[in-house]
């Protein structure tokens, strides 16, 4: 009895502790809403720290393919981000009208775009260390082919 | 093991549990309470400068347009985005519009003048002034043509136009414009005001708008 409950008490720890690494950068967040008819709904939380493990995954023609097609903002993103992260929150974009209203912005060390349209709403929500993860490793991969 | 040690194990694995189980839900709590508390920021580092572009129209949709960029960062990033005529931070000018005048002659001479009003022109279209006071270039336009007037002021630091011409004859360094600008006070920029439209550019150190 005592052996099993120290088997189901290391199990435990151990899904606790994975859990744990895997949600140390937060979350992404989608939020897609398209209000007409075939509209689109998606709506998606993925732990954050598990977008650069899954890259490594990704086959090296997959790989190339992309980084072709953002070698030019690869740069430019890496250094946004980069850059972004010493910076305090902050509403960088905000764009009003009656009916639409946009924003671009940083939340503890997340960047936060916020659209709000009659016809759709879209909300993301992304980690600044991640962004930079992700453009580093396309960097490494894009000089690499 | 003896039962007090089972029972002081499972007790510390407890906690340890529970806080390992709770230290993500806290970052999941930062990312929603968040927004409250950024609202909250309203001045970013001391040394830190932003550039703030707000452009709100008067028309019946009432659009406003709010942007806040930190000078630093622009520096930084405009180096990175290479495109037609802007490479490493700086623009090419066309060169067929600036054959016959020579820029950086023109902005070392309106540097090395004395304050006073270059350009002066009232009509009844327009009035039209160009000077130079407190080592700022000071441009100001009042088109009268329209029922409804519209007026531009723009108001350059004299270093942020050396920095700008300082690249070469065909070129304006904008890198080192922003540098140049980063290191001046608090002032406006940009004030443009007509019946539809009113824009401001203006720095500061607060990362918000008013």
């Amino acid at each position: 009895m005592v052996l099993l409950a120290k088997a189901a008490l290391g199990l435990g720890g151990t899904l606790v502790l994975a859990g744990a690494y895997t949600m140390r950068e937060g979350v992404i967040r989608v939020d897609v809403d398209e209000f007409r008819s075939g509209g689109s709904h998606v709506h998606m939380w993925v732990p954050a720290a598990a977008i650069p493990m899954a890259m490594h995954f990704v086959p090296d023609k997959h790989w190339r393919h992309a980084s072709e097609h953002v070698r030019e903002a690869m740069p430019i993103l890496h250094a946004v981000v980069k850059e972004l992260r010493k910076y305090p929150d902050a509403v960088f974009v905000e764009i009003d009208d009656n009916n639409e209203h946009v924003r671009v912005r940083t939340t503890g060390g997340r960047i936060q775009i916020d659209v709000d349209a009659p016809d759709e709403k879209v909300h993301i929500l992304c980690p600044l260390s991640t962004i930079e993860d992700v453009t580093v490793q396309m960097e490494e991969h894009g000089s690499g082919a | 093991m003896s039962d007090r040690t089972i029972r002081f194990f499972a007790r510390t694995t407890l906690i340890a549990t529970t806080v390992l189980v709770l230290s993500p839900l806290g970052t999941l709590a930062q990312s929603t309470a968040a927004p409250a508390s950024s609202n909250q920021s309203t001045t970013s580092l001391s040394k830190d400068r932003w550039l703030h572009v707000r452009v709100i129209s008067s028309d019946a949709k009432g659009e406003s347009v709010k942007v806040n960029v930190p000078l630093e960062l622009a520096e930084k990033v405009l180096p990175a985005i290479n495109k037609d005529r802007l490479h490493a931070g700086r623009v090419k000018i066309d060169s067929a519009h600036m054959d016959d005048v020579d820029l950086r002659a023109l902005v070392d001479a309106i540097r090395t003048t004395k304050d006073g009003e270059f350009v002066t022109v009232q009509s009844n279209e327009c009035d039209v002034r160009v000077a130079k006071l407190n080592n700022h270039l000071i441009i100001h336009v009042l088109d009268k043509e329209n029922a409804k007037k519209s007026e531009v002021e723009i108001k350059v630091p004299m270093k942020v136009i050396d920095a700008l011409f300082s690249a070469g004859k065909d070129e304006l360094d904008l890198v080192a414009a922003l540098h140049a600008l980063s290191a001046q006070g608090d002032t406006e920029l940009v004030s443009v005001k007509d019946h539809e439209n009113t824009v401001r550019v203006w720095l500061d150190s607060k990362n918000v708008t008013d």
